[in-house]
């Protein structure tokens, strides 16, 4: 016999020829581990009372071994697929049209190539271009687009309605409107080309914003003033966070009303835009934290 | 300098080094958007073998910028130490990814080599690695670095406790990271980005992050992530502050974006080194990411890769506590999927240290990019076996601020527990006393954010 197999005999006589495991124990009487719900409830925590009213971070939500509770997982895993649906939903074709906007399409031909091809999500296709030219009132103060962005839900769910309400607040200052313009597959810099093909002084994009956990109807803005191809983030202006939870549509479209007079006033945006004299506090809202929803429940409606 | 190749009878010809450094990296969507990257796999596969064949002195005498346009690449040429250099400078891409694979090449010898590559030659040998080999050299590396607590030992797996809030509410802020800490995350430091970037706002955070600490008597190191211009001025109002912060690009043009230079840095670590609040050496924390110097047009035509190595060239020459890299947080435009991110994790990992510096890795996605929550904790694992120094942690890895998802404050202990790793000697020290972690296993303490005052 080689040495070799000297060697793992006299290994394998050694380990005996029992079942490599002891018997198992006895089983034990199991009982239903204690109930563990999200929210957390602040009743039964000093800490998880007193961080509900500064934080919406998922905090106080216990822990099952070093792993979460069946209840937290399927809130998590419930928030993710709302994030992931308002991300993969797309603006209807018709959905323009039936709204009272004039339909655009930038040169991204599909969702895929939209999310990996920023730069074609600037540019209107030939179409929308030549459309914008032939069907668009030129010259207006203020040129407003709404548009899918990152989220389409969003534009679905409160676009018309903040649109329409910018429109009015513009009117209340005596601004004039171009014609409402609806656009798909596009990122905020297509606001630069569609203000320059309609004259606008002040161009304005209203388009769905990257979702979060939980969210996907937030709208974001982002106005620029004498809009052309070349401008950059530096150049422009935003309010973030338009949702019901966040910045109401209507406080957000007085905003955005007073932002574009000041632009007109101060011929220009951005950075060198000077907003102490807007008459709007900079200072950050002081909102309270939203609150966050509880999405799943067991059992029908 | 030979450039061409043949794959089954066909040529293929490359115009630079940074062509082939270009087109021989796996598939990025980053890559495809700049143009840069191969047409087909097979062409990937060729220039990976003109890649295999020059030698570590062709890529230093040709950096991917030229010295003349780019600060970072004379920082690189003028700081390398000559000695480490001539020491693998014969040796070709290929030789060189076969001797770091060496069971005999260990990480003092790493260690000593270090500050003679060149960014270049750790991307380079990375496009050459599958993912077990980057996380075989990664594991092998060894980068120790001392604040007030020190910081990638073998068998250690630390984290930043990340508790950010979107209005700056302190309060949330405390919260948050009490929670952390019960759950033994935090131990590399206590990591805030504000939501608003001014000098006032900074120090207040630091302020009452430093409180907390020291009433629980707590061995970490804090920072706010602002600016570091809004730092500086944060350390002139007399706040406490561990470490100071900055995100770096690969390129002279990319820092310029980032409002930095080499000059401004330069500022700041002496200011650091007379102001901060650690014993130090090691007082800085940068972050970096494949795709930034695409995403302000400053990439000049180099592969996203090969200029994520060159933030490791730059973030070097400060000897930092931290570098970071933000691996899934700029989007599928860069990087698609979860597979793309995997591959980039493991890359960022292994290259910065391979350059000698204490990587951590946020392991992340945005909701836009395609990688599953199962996929996510996979890529923990590779990095927690790849020897990554610390991984970030939050409630549920939800960002309530930034929008994205990373990991969690239950991650870290079950990662330990997995791997068999331990937090830095200090903190374990601290846990144990605390009974909120005991060798290990959780302790009575463990998620009880009330035990921490």
């Amino acid at each position: 016999m080689s040495r070799t197999r000297t060697l793992i005999a006299a290994l394998r006589a050694e380990l005996g020829a029992a079942d490599p495991l002891p018997p198992p124990p006895p089983i034990p009487a199991i009982p239903a581990p204690p109930a563990r719900v999200y929210t957390p409830r602040p009743e039964r925590s000093g800490y998880a009372a007193h961080a509900a009213k500064h934080t919406t971070a998922l905090v106080g939500i216990g822990h099952v071994g070093t792993r979460y509770a069946t209840d937290v997982v399927l809130q998590f895993q419930a928030e993710l697929a709302v994030a992931h649906a308002a991300v993969d939903a797309e603006l209807p074709a018709d959905w323009a049209a039936a709204n009272g906007f004039q339909p655009v399409h930038t040169r991204a031909t599909d969702h895929r190539e939209f999310l990996l091809r920023p730069d074609l999500g600037r540019r209107l296709d030939e179409a929308s271009l030549a459309a914008v030219r032939s069907q668009c009132t030129r010259g207006a103060d203020v040129q407003i687009i709404v548009a899918d962005g990152l989220s389409a839900v969003a534009c679905v769910q409160s676009g018309k309605a903040l649109a329409d309400a910018v429109a009015a607040a513009c009117g209340a200052r005596g601004l004039t409107v171009g014609t409402p313009i609806a656009a798909r597959y596009a990122r905020v810099w297509l606001e630069d080309e569609i203000g320059q093909e309609t004259g606008a002084r002040v161009a304005m994009i209203l388009l769905g914003e990257r979702p979060g956990l939980g969210t996907g109807d937030g709208l974001s803005a982002y106005v620029v003033y004498a809009p052309r191809i070349g401008k950059t983030d530096g150049d422009r202006n935003m309010i973030s966070n338009i949702h019901a939870r966040g910045v109401p549509v209507e406080e957000a479209a007085t905003r955005l009303a007073a932002l574009a007079s000041a632009m007109i006033a101060q011929k220009t945006s951005g950075v060198p835009l000077d907003l102490a004299l807007l008459g709007l506090s900079r200072e950050r809202s002081p909102r309270p934290p939203q609150v966050r929803q509880r999405l799943v429940t067991r059992g029908a409606p | 300098m030979q450039l061409a190749s043949t794959i089954r009878g066909r040529g293929y010809r490359f115009g630079s080094v940074r062509e082939v450094l270009a087109k021989a990296n796996p598939k990025k969507s980053g890559d495809d958007l700049a143009g840069v990257s191969a047409r087909d796999e097979v062409e990937r596969v060729a220039a990976r073998a003109v890649l295999a064949d020059l030698t570590l002195a062709e890529l230093r005498a040709n950096p991917v910028i030229p010295y003349e346009t780019d600060e970072l690449t004379r920082v690189v040429e003028d700081e390398l130490d000559e000695q480490a250099y001539r020491a693998v400078s014969h040796l070709s891409v290929g030789q060189f990814r076969e001797w770091l694979l060496d069971i005999g090449t260990t990480g003092p010898t790493l260690r000593a080599i270090a500050p003679g590559l060149t960014p270049e030659m750790a991307a380079a040998a990375c496009k050459l690695m599958s993912s077990f080999d980057l996380m075989t050299v990664g594991s092998k590396c060894q980068v120790v670095v001392r604040a007030n607590t020190t910081l990638g030992l073998p068998g250690r797996l630390s984290s930043r406790c990340q508790p950010n809030h979107p209005i700056d509410d302190v309060e949330g802020i405390l919260a948050s990271m009490r929670e952390g800490l019960s759950y033994g995350c935090g131990d590399a430091v206590i990591g805030i980005n504000p939501a608003t970037d001014s000098p006032e706002s900074t120090a207040e955070i630091l302020r009452a992050v430093d409180g907390v600490l020291k009433a629980n008597d707590c061995p970490t190191q804090h920072c706010v992530l602002s600016h570091l211009v809004v730092q500086m001025k944060a350390l002139e109002l007399g706040c406490p502050m561990d470490l100071m912060f900055q995100s770096l690009a690969g390129t002279q043009d990319g820092n310029r974006a980032y409002g930095i230079s080499i000059k401004l840095i330069d500022e700041a670590v002496a200011m650091m080194k007379e102001k901060g609040t650690t014993r130090g050496p090691n007082q800085m924390y940068f972050e970096t990411g494949q795709g930034s110097a695409l995403s302000s047009a400053s990439n000049h035509d180099a592969d996203q890769v090969t200029i994520e190595a060159r933030c490791y060239g730059l973030a070097r020459r400060y000897k930092p506590f931290l570098v970071n890299t933000v691996v899934g947080f700029i989007g599928p435009e860069y990087l698609e999927d979860g597979p793309q991110i995997s591959r980039a994790a493991l890359e960022d990992h292994f290259m910065g240290k391979l350059l000698g510096l204490p990587m951590g890795c946020d392991a992340c996605f945005t909701y836009h990019a395609r990688m599953s929550q199962d996929e996510l904790e996979s890529l923990k694992v590779l990095l927690g076996a790849a020897g990554c120094t610390y991984l970030m942690s939050l409630p549920v890895g939800d960002d309530i601020m930034l929008n994205y998802q990373s990991t969690s404050y239950h991650d870290i202990p079950t990662l330990r527990r997995l791997l068999g790793k331990r937090p830095t000697p200090e903190f374990d020290a601290w846990l144990a006393e605390r009974g909120i972690w005991a060798g290990d296993a959780p302790g009575p303490n463990f998620g009880r954010a009330e035990a921490i005052r």
